[in-house]
């Protein structure tokens, strides 16, 4: 039987449009290397609290997704690559998007710091309230280094994971979140190369926008060349052994190589290699941390001296 | 898609939502209850003595 009468054309959002708004593909990579965090980090955590802390963690990046959806749905709607979201499809009222958003982020920061540690809480509500306060509602739209400084944001759940097992920080974690920090711009500006369109019709000042594709260019080159050396510095830290050493090393070559060809490009129309730029970086990220994970998985031992004193 | 038809989906999709968010609460529930084991471990009784 049917009780409710809903206005004429009216599409009620459906549980996939609550799930497309917590970005899930993107929150699988944070998974991933909140994952490492917590494998990496010394000390013994019971099993079922170091899944409550990837629960929040995931749960705190989709919130921050799913603010970032409701806040940027205005300029969601002029993108090809965004337009589909369910706050631009009108799918989901902004209203609601920002309900569940805060909802999902108190939510996820209040559980990680009554059931894991407060420090692990404080870390993962400054992450959301980094990529919501400071990236989405700041940044985004006023500077062409939005995702420079925005990326600290994806950076962090590493030294998140790692602060739920030991309740400190110490610089190995803060390797980690550099290798990731470092990792963001060649990625997010391979992408904004070949979707520079999109970003001009909706006024977003990413750096090939605002500074000129040949800029850009050497910018992502100059990152990737900073990038890759930090890629093999968790196994000078005590948190990688040789299989680390030597995934990072090939990753690290396949990335510059990409870059150097990014560089070189003339095809500014399809932008070839900016799009295989964009999916080998998605490639090394994951690499890099697997590599990682498999290595504790696997009990080699790390090379160099271990750099887990904490700090606080 | 005549009206009837679309209340009737909006209806179908109301009650998955309502059925998701069942879910979540009870696995939350099972969660707290499950941490709260783990956190007091076995020294429960030590806390009557």
């Amino acid at each position: 039987m049917i009780t409710a009468a809903y206005a004429p054309g009216y599409r009620a959002a459906t549980v996939g449009d609550f799930f497309t708004l917590l970005k899930p593909r993107v929150m699988s990579l944070v998974i991933f290397t909140g994952l490492a965090g917590i494998v990496v980090a010394p000390g013994y955590v019971h099993p079922l609290t170091a899944f409550t802390a990837l629960l929040c963690i995931a749960v705190g990046a989709g919130a921050s997704g799913a603010l970032n959806m409701a806040y940027d749905a205005d300029i969601d709607r002029l993108m090809a690559r965004t337009a589909a979201r369910p706050v631009a499809m009108g799918h989901i009222a902004r209203e609601d998007a920002l309900i569940f958003g805060w909802w999902l982020a108190a939510g996820a920061v209040g559980i990680m710091g009554l059931l894991v540690n407060i420090l692990a809480g404080a870390l993962l509500a400054f992450t959301i309230f980094f990529y919501v306060a400071i990236y989405t509602l700041w940044l985004k739209r006023r500077t062409p280094q939005n995702i420079v400084i925005g990326g600290l944001a994806g950076a962090l759940p590493p030294a998140i994971g790692w602060a739920a097992v030991t309740g400190s920080l110490s610089p190995a974690p803060l390797v980690l979140v550099l290798i990731i920090f470092l990792w963001t711009p060649p990625h997010f500006w391979a992408l904004a190369l070949f979707r520079s369109d999109d970003y001009a019709r909706a006024g977003v000042p990413m750096m090939p926008n605002v500074n000129g594709k040949a800029f850009t260019r050497r910018q992502i080159f100059g990152y990737t060349l900073a990038l890759v050396p930090v890629g093999l510095l968790p196994a000078f830290v005590g948190l990688g052994g040789i299989l680390y050493l030597a995934v990072a090393a090939l990753f690290g070559c396949w990335m510059i190589r990409e870059s150097f060809a990014v560089l070189r490009e003339t095809d500014e129309t399809r932008e070839p290699a900016a799009r295989r730029l964009f999916s080998v970086s998605i490639c090394y990220l994951f690499a890099l941390f697997a590599a990682l994970i498999c290595e504790h998985l696997l009990s080699i031992a790390p090379l160099g001296a271990h750099l887990s004193g904490a700090w606080m | 898609m005549d009206e009837r038809h679309e209340d009737e989906r909006n209806a179908r999709e109301r009650k998955k939502r309502n059925i998701a968010i069942a879910l979540v609460l009870g696995g939350l529930v099972l969660l707290f209850f499950l941490m709260t084991m783990v956190r007091l471990g076995g020294h429960v009784a030590e806390w009557f003595d």
